[in-house]
């Protein structure tokens, strides 16, 4: 059974360590991944895609060492392979500039403002996977714990399932 | 992506369904290579391949249920109907356009017209709202409110699928069981007793789930006509008791800690013009339906009513006919054209000729047939178990070896498969309840296993000498 994935990219440890703890808190069907940069995230999709895993949401610091998250997340928009996935800014330091390019070119699906608070984070991510699962057709059963059960056994009835 | 997605899971082995799809193709050409041997005729040997075929790819389902059914009538078609790639001697083929028709039956119309008002249902919200005015009476106390979203789940579900109506019952009760303690066993009923309901509704009208539209099929293929009101007078009676029983076994298996539950469904009801004539289409069908012996209109032509008048003031769009399920129709209507393909070709003699029946008392034909479905549909799909096992009983029943009511043999297959519930896979609504977390396998192995002994005790011994004394039979 293949894993739906959550990748953290922040490069403060402190702080990746705690949206990691917040989210691993919320989920039992969710693995959360962690990336400290760029490469590093990159490279962590390519090993959940070798194994099977799908990313179905990343959640970006904006400055990280070398290239952007939002740079990351406009490259991830571009090719055809990430475009479905979900895309959430958590930022406390984005300017107007680089905030309107996420949102315009990188297809930003939220943006969570530092400090966040844990409730609003893992319902921000609970929307965002749902919609994920919903739209690329994974099973909705086999995440119900996790995400919004009502929306997952509609989606599960439209596909009609014979009885 | 989505396809990618999908290219992924589809490269995962799945043993079952490669055994499945190799067995289906072996015992297919094996038995046309074989050929008729002793009683069994050209065209039965025939049927008979493709019969084989149709039980190991409905059980394994290598391919979709639907894919079978098409399956099915492109074999018959290419093998036994007047259009046959080889022709048959002293066999005059059903013409190959009514194998086609299967695909239209005015079952599949009847069905047709119960998608059409439950997709608008839900498209307006009138689903949601009727439940939250349904709902009002029964209070707030726990046992009373169980007692309620059973009644309403199986009331909608006798005109929506039960999928449809289980998801819909579960955007109501989840908020509900978030509320209560976690300690509390009654968030385990209040979301168990959905799925129960919604399988037990479906048995109470024609359009209720797709077995009775199975039965009804093969039933009006053989002159049987069965009207909406009749066949609701023979299992709402049923539908009523074992919901009961149900009710009584979930309250106490799950008694409440909360004293009282605070239930809120749906809103105020959408007067616009469109959901005005919903509301007029929806309650003119019904009583259509039920008034039938009144105007003798059978019901799928007062079905195909709302299709036409909904689709027409757009109150049904264009883009909502992509969310019809047109794949479970075909389900249906290949096991449709399987009942005529095996009656037509002299397969139901020959199956019938294997036992000796004479032996049997008619009471433990009627048994095995029901406990055969129940068990089948407990693993299988409900549908799919009726496209193999209605073909069967109902030919059983018209031959002369045995002395069975065909409409009987029809209603109590047709039940025994929607009365199986006692697994995660035995039903959508089942799988739902499930994957919510909050009931486990033993939940509805308990209750499914009394629901579904209970119903068939009723189906088989209580309700048949009834049926008779009222003249229903």
């Amino acid at each position: 059974m293949s894993d739906l994935v959550v990748l953290v990219i922040e490069d403060e440890p402190e702080v990746r360590a705690a949206l990691v703890r917040d989210l691993e808190a919320a989920f039992t069907t969710v693995r959360v991944d962690q990336a400290a940069d760029v490469d590093d995230a990159l490279a962590a999709m390519a090993e959940a895609d070798d194994a099977g895993d799908v990313v179905g949401l990343i959640l970006a610091d904006h400055r990280l060492p070398g290239r952007s998250g939002v740079d990351l997340l406009v490259e991830l928009h571009e090719r055809d392979d990430t475009r479905h996935i979900r895309k959430v800014l958590v930022t406390g330091q984005a300017d107007q500039q680089d905030t309107i390019r996420a949102v315009n070119e990188a297809g930003l699906d939220h943006y969570i403002a530092k400090p966040w608070d844990p409730a609003d984070l893992v319902r921000v991510v609970v929307d965002e996977l749902t919609d994920f699962v919903v739209e690329t057709g994974l099973d909705p059963l086999a995440h119900m714990r996790d995400l919004d059960a009502a929306r997952l056994a509609a989606a599960f009835a439209a596909r009609g399932r014979p009885e | 992506m989505a396809d990618s997605l999908r290219a992924r899971r589809a490269r995962r082995p799945f043993p079952l369904r490669q055994a499945g799809l190799a067995s289906a193709v072996l015992w297919f050409v094996g038995v046309l290579v074989v050929g008729p041997a002793g009683d069994l005729t050209v065209p039965a040997s025939r049927m008979l391949a493709i019969f084989g075929a149709a039980v190991v790819l409905w059980i394994t389902e290598a391919i979709p249920l639907s894919a079978t059914s098409i399956m099915v009538i492109l074999a018959e078609i290419l093998l036994v109907s007047d259009q046959a790639l080889v022709s048959i001697d002293d066999f005059e083929g059903r013409p190959y356009a009514e194998y086609f028709a299967t695909l239209a039956h005015p079952v599949l119309m009847l069905f047709l017209g119960g998608f059409v008002l439950a997709e608008c249902a839900a498209k307006y919200r009138l689903d949601r709202n009727l439940a939250g005015v349904l709902l009002r009476p029964f209070g707030t106390s726990p046992t009373a409110i169980v007692a309620g979203l059973m009644v309403i789940t199986a009331v909608l579900s006798m005109f929506m699928s039960n999928t449809a109506t289980t998801a819909a019952m579960m955007a109501v009760v989840l908020p509900v069981t978030a509320g209560l303690s976690p300690t509390d066993r009654l968030r385990t009923g209040l979301i168990l007793c959905i799925p129960v309901a919604a399988n037990i509704g479906g048995l109470g009208t024609p359009v209720g789930s797709p077995p009775n539209a199975i039965a009804l099929g093969r039933l009006a293929d053989e002159g049987i006509r069965v009207d909406f009101v009749q066949w609701m007078a023979l299992a709402v009676p049923i539908v009523v008791v074992v919901l009961a029983t149900a009710w009584l076994l979930i309250v106490r298996l799950y008694p409440a800690e909360a004293s009282s539950l605070d239930v809120r469904i749906g809103g105020a009801f959408d007067r616009s013009t469109q959901a005005i004539i919903l509301y007029v289409t929806f309650a003119v069908t019904i009583v259509g339906w039920v008034t039938e012996p009144l105007h003798g209109i059978p019901s799928a032509i007062i079905g195909f009513l709302p299709v036409v008048i909904l689709f027409a003031t757009k109150v049904f769009g264009v883009d909502d006919l992509r969310t019809i399920n047109w794949h479970v129709l075909w389900l249906v209507g290949g096991g449709i054209a399987l009942g005529l393909g095996v009656s037509d070709t002299g397969l139901d003699d020959w199956l019938v000729g294997l036992v000796d029946w004479g032996s049997l008392s008619t009471i433990v034909l009627a048994t095995t047939l029901a406990a055969v479905a129940l068990v089948m549909s407990t693993i299988i799909s409900n549908s799919a178990t009726a496209n193999l096992v209605v073909p069967i009983g109902v030919s059983l029943a018209t031959s002369a070896a045995v002395d069975l009511d065909p409409l009987l043999a029809g209603v109590i297959i047709a039940m025994a498969c929607s009365l199986a519930m006692a697994l995660p896979i035995s039903t959508p609504p089942n799988a739902i309840a499930y994957a919510s977390g909050h009931v486990q396998t033993k939940d509805l192995t308990i209750v499914g296993a009394v629901v579904g002994v209970v119903g068939l005790v009723l189906v088989l011994y209580v309700a048949p000498p009834i049926w008779e004394a009222v003249g229903l039979l």
